[in-house]
């Protein structure tokens, strides 16, 4: 399952500008990921996410070969979406790319320790690829889309929404509590700034 | 209002609740309740004769219970629909309304509760918010002294469709006030209620003085505040026109508010800022600025959809600047105040933006789904040998996993959310988590593990709050030590006990658990699998020799980075305290136990090797 022929890793730490760069030195972590097993190259580069730094990796997938990427930057939840696009323009499958957490979870909370968070991010790539090491490509799941939509809530947003989504032509069901659509916005008077009645 | 009423393609169904949510993006089935009005939606033509021979008044939650409604009536003249409605509780059954309504014969006693089942992709929830209950901030009198009214009844008694077709009157004697003393701030930037700003209340309670000012200019309005915040566009020049017309506004928040017994006046006792000395204002009328609050029922809907709230009880964004109006469960989306206070223009151009989001899905024929998911090993399944179990299905929130004695258990791919609680349940290893294989994850213990182990602090994360709250930890800057190292799973569920073991193998200093509180599990019941299976490890710890100090749970949300700092740090600390050596001394000591209970393992694909670490000699 998870063991091509040869695996060829890629690691790139990214500097963040200073968010990174300014606490531990990318070209350290680049220099130790180099010699992690089935490493076959590891550079650093200022912003990983921007253009220049997704052909990077873009450009290495095909050159050398690599089937398997680890980007050190930041968060999963900011831009694995992001790094996955970017292997899967180079033809690999978006689940063999791996991402370590080295601002949000190493250089913003260790700027005070820069030995020690330089420690961690190079533990932390280890990590990522070691996790790499052992992925196997996966096909995303497609699911068919129900046109429809519902709306809890007929206040001034539920109504906007639903106004919204008819408009585009999607069937809206707009679920109410109370006897009447109009929520909050109803019960007032005049309306700030324009002094205008609410209904 | 009229406008969705008249859109074809917009299904009004008011008076309704919706009881039961199933599905994921794209394919959402939901159980909605149409409650019985009594009356017949396409017979009621809303004439309203019916309503003006009804005997019988009740109290209209419309009007805030302050004028009455009819036992058979609509809320309010513009009403959407304009479908009358008999409170079954309170009416007498004269039958005088089934009169009144004639050949329409719209009238239906018989009428029942109907639940229907909704097919839709996606959902947008725009629940709303309530008021804060004055009545809790005592020294204000709201309740006690009957010209103590709060914000939204004034909007009812200044509005000319209201009960007092506008005309501004005390409760106490039916006469005009000719001074209003407005107090901001009621119930929020309070630390005994709730911390955040309200948002929108320095802006209304201008506009009500402002309004009042306008139609009579002799009245003393005066706003006791703390800071007036008017940052959206017109909000500052409405503010100063309102200053310019004579409104006073004093910096100060009121300590409390007495009554004149006999003239029901009342006196607002302020430390004014400006003038640094405790001043006493008499108004014959005092208007709260009550603070917008999350909805009454706005858990048991969070649970009901798996959605998450923030520390203050609103529901939660995925991401609070760049996915500000999605929620964490694909193809459910926020607007309006259930998110945070907001004003009319806001809700409405969150509205519009949940509907563009909510649109991006429902404009594909089809969408995909990370394929995560849980898959079943058939070999290592018992069920499949005819053995009873069941126990990945009883773990599952989703019903995706079916198991008939004598065929191994299937698991339904699009129904899986992924959350791993069925893979770390199983008793046979017999299900994987692609993407979060053991493999995938015992690979990174052995490095993260391979030098000093007994200096770090081995962190299990769960992908949607506590690596969420860990990154709350980043973006605030909230420093703590070094010393620990994060794995993210999905769920804390997936968090087998297996790994915490071998983390210990390993000689990991401390090991921490760390998954979202139970009402914000992105799983439904994912916290609560894993809450079980995490009483018992200390007791096994202590059994094999292990200081169950070492061993530490905590229910992190996405937006408590202090809190994850703070147990780094504490954890931290308790390690520091400890002998090395005696750290050494338990790893030994539990490591043929571990090992035995771990044998299981190694027939795992791929699990034999990274069970055989050459490292762990050195502990031995």
């Amino acid at each position: 399952m998870p063991v091509d022929d040869k695996l060829r890793v890629g690691v790139y730490i990214c500097s963040c500008g200073a968010n990174i760069g300014s606490v531990i030195d990318p070209a350290a972590v680049a220099e130790y990921a180099s010699h992690l097993p089935d490493v076959v190259l590891a550079r650093d580069y200022m912003y990983m996410c921007g253009d220049p730094g997704q052909n990077l990796i873009r450009k290495d997938i095909r050159q050398y070969k690599l089937n398997r990427v680890v980007v050190a930057a930041c968060s999963v939840r900011m831009h694995e979406p992001t790094f996955r696009a970017c292997v899967a323009d180079a033809g690999l499958n978006p689940f063999l790319m791996e991402m370590a957490n080295i601002r949000e979870q190493d250089t913003w909370v260790h700027s005070k320790d820069p030995e020690g968070a330089l420690l961690k991010a190079k533990e932390l790539v280890a990590a990522a690829v070691a996790k790499v090491r052992h992925v196997f490509p996966l096909t995303t799941i497609t699911v068919a889309v129900t046109k429809k939509a519902m709306v809890i809530g007929g206040g001034v947003a539920g109504i906007s929404a639903a106004l919204d989504l008819a408009d585009m032509g999607i069937p809206t069901y707009l679920v109410e509590k109370e006897l009447s659509i109009g929520g909050t916005m109803a019960q007032l008077n005049k309306t700030f700034p324009t002094m205008d009645c609410s209904i | 209002m009229v406008d969705a009423a008249r859109q074809p393609l917009i299904d009004v169904m008011a008076y309704s609740d919706v009881e039961r949510v199933d599905g994921y993006i794209g394919n959402f089935r939901a159980q909605v309740r149409r409650n019985p009005r009594y009356v017949l939606a396409d017979r009621c033509n809303g004439c309203g004769a019916c309503s003006r021979v009804c005997p019988i008044e009740v109290p209209n939650s419309f009007e805030l219970d302050i004028a009455p409604r009819k036992a058979i009536d609509v809320p309010h003249g513009q009403a959407v629909p304009l479908i009358y409605q008999i409170d079954i509780d309170n009416c007498i059954k004269c039958y005088q309304c089934v009169t009144a309504c004639g050949h329409l014969d719209a009238i239906d006693f018989s009428q029942k509760a109907e639940v229907v089942d909704l097919d839709i992709g996606a959902i947008v929830v725009a629940t709303g918010f309530d008021s804060f209950d004055a009545t809790k901030i005592p020294e204000f009198g709201y309740s006690r002294y009957p010209n103590v009214i709060t914000a939204m009844e004034m909007e009812r008694l200044a509005n000319s469709a209201g009960p007092t077709i506008g005309h501004l009157v005390r409760p106490s004697d039916g006469k005009f006030p000719h001074s209003l003393a407005i107090i901001q701030c009621v119930g929020s930037r309070d630390k005994r209620f709730n911390e955040y700003c309200s948002g929108f209340c320095c802006m209304y309670s201008i506009k009500n003085a402002l309004y009042l000012k306008q139609a009579h200019p002799e009245m003393d309005i005066c706003i006791f505040y703390m800071d007036i915040r008017t940052p959206a566009k017109g909000y500052e020049e409405f503010y100063n026109r309102a200053r310019q017309m004579g409104i006073r506004f004093i910096q100060g928040r009121p300590s409390q508010v007495t009554e004149d017994p006999v003239t029901h006046n009342l006196f607002v006792e302020v430390e004014d800022q400006a003038l640094g000395q405790v001043i006493e204002m008499e108004a014959e009328m005092v208007c709260l600025a009550a603070a917008a609050i999350p909805r009454g029922d706005s858990e048991q809907v969070a649970s009901m959809l798996t959605l998450s709230r923030s520390p203050s009880g609103f529901y939660m964004e995925y991401h609070p600047k760049l996915r500000p109006v999605d929620s964490p469960t694909d193809g459910i989306f926020l607007a309006g105040a259930i998110q945070g206070p907001k004003d009319i223009p806001a809700s409405v151009a969150q509205g519009s933006a949940a509907a563009s989001r909510a649109a991006r899905v429902l404009s594909k024929d089809t969408w995909e789904i990370e394929p995560i998911v849980a898959r079943v090993d058939a070999e290592r399944c018992i069920s499949a040998q005819g053995k009873k179990c069941g126990i990945c299905a009883r773990a599952c929130p989703y019903g995706a996993i079916t198991v008939e004695q004598g065929y191994a258990a299937v698991v339904t791919p699009a129904k899986c959310h992924g959350c791993g609680g069925c893979v770390a349940e199983c008793p046979q290893d017999a299900i994987r988590q692609d993407h979060f294989t053991d493999a995938q994850v015992v690979a990174q213990l052995a490095v993260l593990l391979k030098d000093s182990p007994q200096e770090k602090i081995l962190a299990f994360m769960c992908h949607w709050c506590s690596y969420g709250g860990a990154d709350n930890a980043g973006t605030s800057h909230f420093e703590y030590p070094a010393s620990s190292r994060g794995v993210r799973v999905m769920c804390s569920a997936r968090m087998d006990q297996d790994f915490i073991l071998d983390a210990f193998r390993r000689g990991a200093g401390m090991v921490l658990v760390s998954g979202c509180h139970p009402q914000d599990c992105h799983y439904i019941t994912g916290q609560q699998v894993a809450a079980r299976r995490f009483e018992r490890i200390p007791r096994t710890l202590e059994r094999m020799g292990i200081n169950p100090e070492r061993f530490r749970v905590e229910w992190i949300s996405a937006a408590e980075g202090d809190k994850y700092a703070r147990v780094i740090t504490e954890m931290d600390a308790k390690l520091k305290s400890m002998d090395r050596g005696q750290i050494i001394a338990e790893t030994a000591r539990a490591l043929p136990e571990i090992n035995n209970r771990l044998k299981r393992w190694r027939s795992v694909p791929y699990m034999a090797d990274l069970l055989t670490e050459p490292e762990l000699e050195a502990v031995r």
